[in-house]
């Protein structure tokens, strides 16, 4: 992590900037993912990659993504989970917060170690939405889902790169060279 | 954010925990109003309306590549199942005439008996959808809803068993909570002794249960279990489970006892939704 990080996008980054119609098709893309018909033995490892998708854009884009649109996805994942209306639009909703809040910070990170900070968050978040869940209904929860949030933090290696190249974003900062 | 190309000169806006506060507050006062008062029904119902064509469309290419599989079968299998099907068919055609004879009668005693006649149902297929991935409850999408007349509260089953039971209803989809899941509970009947009993859900797929069963209960492994039909919402006669294990009461002054169910929860394609029919029009045959 080098303190010379350039004022103004170099390079590609600069001919390539992250727009709202890149930040809108990847965000639905996402979610068509989890919308396809997975099958029952592996629903509770699927990640969710809607949540991992926005909160990239939330950390290199935050005017073109935040709470707003944290709050409609997590709306229509909940409809589309048969879940209670607002739980994962909540989850969705603290998460972007979270990285707000650090996105200086989390900005200037290469993503290898993005993932070591964003870990607690995507694990947190199914952490949230089963206690929540369990809070407002009875019976039991499926403990099994908090595995979904370790393939998250796993997948955000190879997810932070393909949007990086989308955005013309230089795989690792470190290397960008400024006179 | 120096490259964000919508970056106003003034900002004008609320801060990002006033904002966020307010988005707190919609979403807890939407998990309240959903889980206690199920006001939402529109929104949900709307927004299902939306996403479902859009789940059929991702759903295509699988599917096309189900019938292509299917397509592809040989000859001598398509002549295997054929002449299966066709010694199945005449097996429960000869069950049928038997069963035609039991049900005037049962009509003929009935009437001796000065008794109202068994309420009918009408079963209308719909296809299984698709699963929903709730860690919280076992439910499935039907394709067939508001538009089909489909309605909540009516009973599902399968060419084996009970299924479950229809908990919402959408324009063009239904959901169905399926006997697994461990907010469901049916009146059943032992088939062997006429026992009255209730089916509970565990949420697992292979497993239901028989809570608070009386210590001295007359219910072994191998008995099969019917519903009962006392509760208004399945109609009598149709198998649920057979008992696998009896637990004796350990720390509880009741019994135990679990059960496998017989319907194919979770493994079939394609259901029926019982439609119950006025009480007055007798079903036939």
């Amino acid at each position: 992590m080098s303190a010379a990080k350039p004022l103004l996008p170099q390079g590609a980054e600069l001919a390539a900037p992250p727009t709202r119609a890149k930040v809108m098709v990847s965000l639905f893309a996402a979610l068509c993912l989890t919308l396809l018909p997975w099958a029952d033995g592996v629903r509770w490892l699927l990640p969710d990659l809607t949540l991992m998708v926005l909160l990239y854009w939330c950390i290199h884009a935050p005017r073109l993504a935040g709470l707003g649109i944290a709050f409609a996805l997590g709306l229509i994942t909940d409809v589309a989970h048969g879940l209670l209306l607002g739980l994962n639009a909540l989850a969705y909703c603290a998460a972007a917060f979270v990285v707000l809040l650090l996105q200086r910070r989390l900005e200037g990170f290469a993503p290898p170690a993005q993932t070591l900070q964003l870990a607690p968050l995507l694990l947190g978040k199914e952490v949230l939405v089963l206690t929540l869940g369990l809070a407002f209904t009875r019976g039991e929860a499926d403990w099994r889902y908090l595995a979904a949030g370790l393939l998250a933090s796993l997948l955000w290696l190879p997810l932070a790169l393909l949007l990086g190249r989308l955005s013309g974003r230089p795989a690792l900062p470190d290397k960008t060279v400024i006179e | 954010m120096p490259h964000a190309p919508q970056a106003p000169l003034f900002v004008r806006e609320m801060g990002l925990p006033t904002r966020f506060a307010l988005y707190l507050l919609v979403c807890l006062l939407l998990l309240a109003l959903d889980a206690r008062y199920s006001a939402l029904a529109w929104l949900r119902g709307g927004l299902n309306a939306v996403l479902h064509p859009m789940q059929r469309v991702l759903a295509a290419p699988w599917e096309w590549s189900q019938e292509v599989a299917g397509f592809l079968i040989t000859h001598a299998e398509l002549k295997r199942e054929n002449d299966r099907l066709r010694e199945q068919r005449d097996r429960m055609r000869i069950a049928q005439q038997d069963r035609q004879t039991l049900f005037t009668e049962n009509e003929r005693l009935r009437e001796l008996l000065a008794l109202p006649p068994r309420p009918g149902v009408a079963p209308q297929v719909a296809e299984i959808a698709q699963t929903v991935p709730s860690p919280f409850s076992r439910k499935v999408i039907i394709n067939r809803g508001q538009a089909h007349g489909i309605e909540a509260g009516w009973p599902v089953v399968d060419a084996t068993g009970l299924v479950g039971q229809v908990t919402r209803s959408f324009p063009l989809t239904a959901e169905v909570t399926l006997l697994t899941d461990s907010d469901q509970a049916a009146p059943v009947q032992n088939l062997r002794n006429g026992l009255r009993l209730i089916v509970s859900g565990t949420g697992s797929d292979r497993l239901l249960e028989v809570r608070f069963l009386d210590m001295h209960a007359d219910i072994k492994p191998g008995d099969l279990l019917y519903t009962s039909g006392i509760d208004g919402v399945y109609p009598a006669g149709i198998p649920v489970a057979q008992v696998v294990q009896t637990e004796p009461p350990r720390n509880t002054p009741f019994a135990r006892a679990f059960c496998r169910p017989l319907g194919g929860v979770g493994r079939y394609r394609h259901v029926a939704v019982l439609k119950p029919l006025p009480k007055s029009e007798p079903a036939k045959p």
